[in-house]
């Protein structure tokens, strides 16, 4: 067919005007003639019959040539990643209030970013592009910004007040982008709803012209990445909620769960968790080794799902159909054999968290004890080790969860974020069956310390030998008394968290004298 | 020996200036001018960082205001970047809402366009004394909320306020008419002695009238049975 020839002759030029990006030789899709590209998981895909429709008013390879130069500046600029795409839609979203109008007013800004920054930067023919394509819209009100401040006349014009505020905008300046997305958003408010309007009336969507920018544009792996960085950099717990909220949807589809990728539809999304699972893989807290005998060769004991991260060399193909899907392909997960000699390793952990009335709300607010108890679970099994969860408010009263060790990931993130209210008691009983179901397990507790049973506590801290990170958020009589009460035992080390800046500080299974005889610590 | 970055070298890089650059340039240029003209405003009326609201203050502060602004090219988009750098800006007594207020006003009272719109429904603040002695011929719309002393003075000008207002709106307003969508403080019109001030939700207080007219939701209040003219 034509329009491939052209793509084959065309790329490597383009390719190189953009510095050589990483992306696959486009493809050619049959498509409506109303869209001229897809982008799905950087495959760029020009449609034909939008090819074949333009191509009375343009050259051929000067159609082919625009429509790259914008998909690929797309992913050489802007949005550049996910986590750029999702802020971006932050932003407006901040504006409009209104999920599809916060979708089109990034898609329009992107456009703009992209196709300004090709018209300066790069020998494009994006503008004889749209002086050829349908003006109607919105389309209307960009090609005549495009020609204010391209300088270039695209046969459009009118609109007189909004280009005048559109083309104040400084869309080449990567820093002010989240500031002028929401100028962007304001100035053409009045269309989006208007759009908006005629789309629930009639049903249809009017597309654009130049692809549309979505969660299909990313790889399982960008989203993991953007999330993460969006969960760091989002003011507050409320706003990741709601952006993962509004994508929910399309990450399901894409088959992002909380527990990761490559767990399939079966897994919603819980944006509570995800933003503090997300969080917390920004924070590495360190794990002092444990002399301990039971340490040896790993070898293959059982199989999981694989997901994006996981190492392929772990991948067991013969169970896997010989195919690499999350979802799809397994993983064999490897336990230690045993050995008898002094090696060093990492014991499982029981984390005790606090979540009474005293305590944030993990899902109102961001819970430092929450991300600090997520932080530790990482750190344990990212090591191969297990984890336990004890999560109390007055435990006595029922109000506890209590979760045997294990390596599910998710499992544990929903008891660490669960949330009672109400009074504060443990349940000592509860602690002591936990640690009998490992080997000298470490002990992670997080509390603000205020617990009606607080000297049995301190009692039972000084009874065992066990490895005890105790954090406490903010200070108090009791954490001041808890300090006191187990001074002199070498194996707690205690952490005051006030602000999120202190959970990096923590060190996880630190003692305050370290020796290297593994008897102490049996 | 070849260099193996050959192929990046000059690939594809045209660079040239596109009208957008210089559009954001003469803004820039155009948003430090109005700045320096607003601090030597500041300089000169709040030395102290204390600016007290008196009549004779505020027209010798106009008439500054005025001199400051003199030969300055701006557009009605310049008046509100200024109010958001106000905004905006870390320097603490930088935004004192009573001069911002006389400076915005001479802006607009100045400037080419007859309609000026100021989008400020996202200012942290309220700025005082927005519409001042604005003149016949001119339309001021303001998206927002606003301060104090808003549209004191007006002569012959429409000032529309998309928001509400806070005390002594229209306050000495001379002819002209104000429009607020929603609700004003206490002394609304005070010493105002012509002119309609058309309120859409409700007025908390009216001040000492001489004359003119004043609507609540859509009912005049202002000259009425109970409410007499004053006469100082």
């Amino acid at each position: 067919m034509e329009i491939e020839e052209i793509i084959k002759k065309v790329w490597p030029r383009v390719k190189k005007k953009h510095l050589f990006p990483h992306l696959p030789l486009p493809t050619m899709i049959e498509g409506g003639d109303d869209c001229a590209l897809e982008i799905k998981s950087k495959q760029l895909s020009i449609s034909n019959a939008f090819y074949e429709k333009l191509k009375d008013k343009m050259d051929g390879e000067e159609i082919v040539e625009a429509v790259l130069d914008h998909g690929i500046t797309h992913y050489m600029y802007c949005p550049w990643d996910f986590h750029t795409h999702l802020t971006l839609y932050n932003e407006a979203k901040k504006v409009v209030r209104q999920k599809e109008q916060a979708q089109r007013a990034t898609t329009y800004f992107m456009d703009v970013v992209t196709d300004t920054y090709c018209v300066k930067e790069k020998n494009t023919k994006i503008a004889q592009l749209y002086k050829n394509l349908p003006k109607h819209g919105m389309y209307e009100v960009l090609t005549s910004l495009y020609e204010k401040i391209w300088g270039e006349n695209l046969g459009s014009g009118g609109h007189e007040e909004l280009v005048n505020r559109l083309s104040r905008i400084p869309y080449l300046e990567r820093k002010r982008w989240r500031e002028s997305i929401k100028k962007f958003t304001k100035v053409i408010q009045d269309i989006l709803e208007k759009e908006w309007e005629n789309e629930q009336q009639s049903s249809q969507r009017e597309p654009n012209p130049l692809g549309e920018h979505s969660l299909k544009n990313y790889s399982l792996e960008e989203i993991d990445r953007g999330l993460r960085e969006f969960a760091t950099a989002v003011e507050d717990l409320q706003e990741f909620r709601e952006t993962v909220d509004d994508l929910r949807e399309e990450l399901e589809e894409k088959g992002y769960g909380t527990g990761g990728m490559g767990r399939g539809k079966a897994n919603p999304i819980d944006a509570n968790l995800l933003y503090y699972m997300k969080l917390a893989e920004s924070y590495t807290l360190p794990i002092r080794k444990l002399p301990i005998e039971k340490r040896g060769y790993l070898h293959p004991h059982a199989h999981m799902p694989w997901e994006i991260g996981k190492p392929f060399a772990d991948i067991d193909i013969w169970t896997s159909f010989g195919k690499i899907i999350p979802g799809i392909t397994q993983i064999w997960t490897k336990r230690e054999g045993e050995t008898h000699g002094e090696f060093e390793g990492t014991p499982d952990c029981l984390i005790v968290i606090d979540s009474s009335g005293s305590m944030i709300n993990p899902r109102e607010r961001l819970s430092y004890a929450v991300l600090g108890a997520a932080c530790a679970c990482n750190a344990y099994l990212k090591l191969e080790s297990k984890a336990a969860v004890y999560n109390f408010s007055d435990a006595l009263r029922g109000n506890k969860i209590v979760l045997d060790f294990n390596h599910e990931k998710e499992q544990i993130y929903q008891a660490i974020c669960r949330y009672f209210g109400g009074g504060t008691a443990m349940d000592l009983a509860d602690i002591t069956y936990l640690l009998s179901r490992a080997n000298n397990p470490d002990i992670f507790i997080i509390t603000d310390m205020q617990i009606t049973n607080l000297e049995r506590l301190i009692e039972f801290f000084n009874k065992i030998e066990n490895r005890v990170t105790a954090v406490h958020l903010g200070s108090n009589v009791h954490t001041t008394r808890f300090k006191d009460g187990t001074e002199k035992k070498k194996n707690i080390s205690i952490f005051n968290v006030k602000n999120k800046e202190d959970i990096p500080k923590i060190v996880l299974g630190k003692v305050k004298e370290y020796l290297a005889s593994p008897a102490k610590w049996r | 020996m070849k260099n193996p970055f050959e192929a990046f070298h000059q690939a594809g890089v045209r660079k040239r200036e596109i009208p957008l650059d210089k559009i954001l340039k003469s803004k820039e240029e155009t948003l430090s001018t109005i700045l320096k003209g607003y601090e030597d405003l500041l300089k000169n009326e709040a030395k102290d960082l204390v600016w007290l609201m008196q009549y004779s203050t505020v027209i010798k502060a106009y008439s500054i205001a005025e001199k400051g602004i003199e030969g300055i090219e701006y557009t009605a988009e310049d008046i509100e970047e200024f109010c958001y750098a106000l905004d905006h800006s870390d320097q603490i007594p930088y935004l004192i809402t009573g001069p911002a207020g006389v400076y915005i006003s001479a802006l607009c009272n100045h400037a080419k366009e007859e309609e000026i719109y100021l989008h400020l429904r996202d200012l942290t603040v309220k700025i005082n004394l927005l519409g001042y002695r604005l003149p016949t011929d001119k339309k001021l719309i303001v998206e927002g909320n606003v301060g104090d002393f808003t549209g004191i003075g007006l002569d012959g000008g429409e000032f529309i306020i998309e928001g509400s207002g806070k005390n002594y709106t229209g306050a000495g307003m001379k002819r002209g008419r104000i429009i607020v969508r929603h609700n004003l403080g206490f002394n609304t019109g005070h010493g105002m002695t012509g002119g309609e001030l058309i309120v859409g939700g409700r007025i908390k207080g009216l001040g000492k009238i001489v004359g003119g007219k004043i609507y609540e939701r859509d009912q005049l209040i202002f000259p009425h049975e109970g409410i007499k003219p004053f006469s100082f």
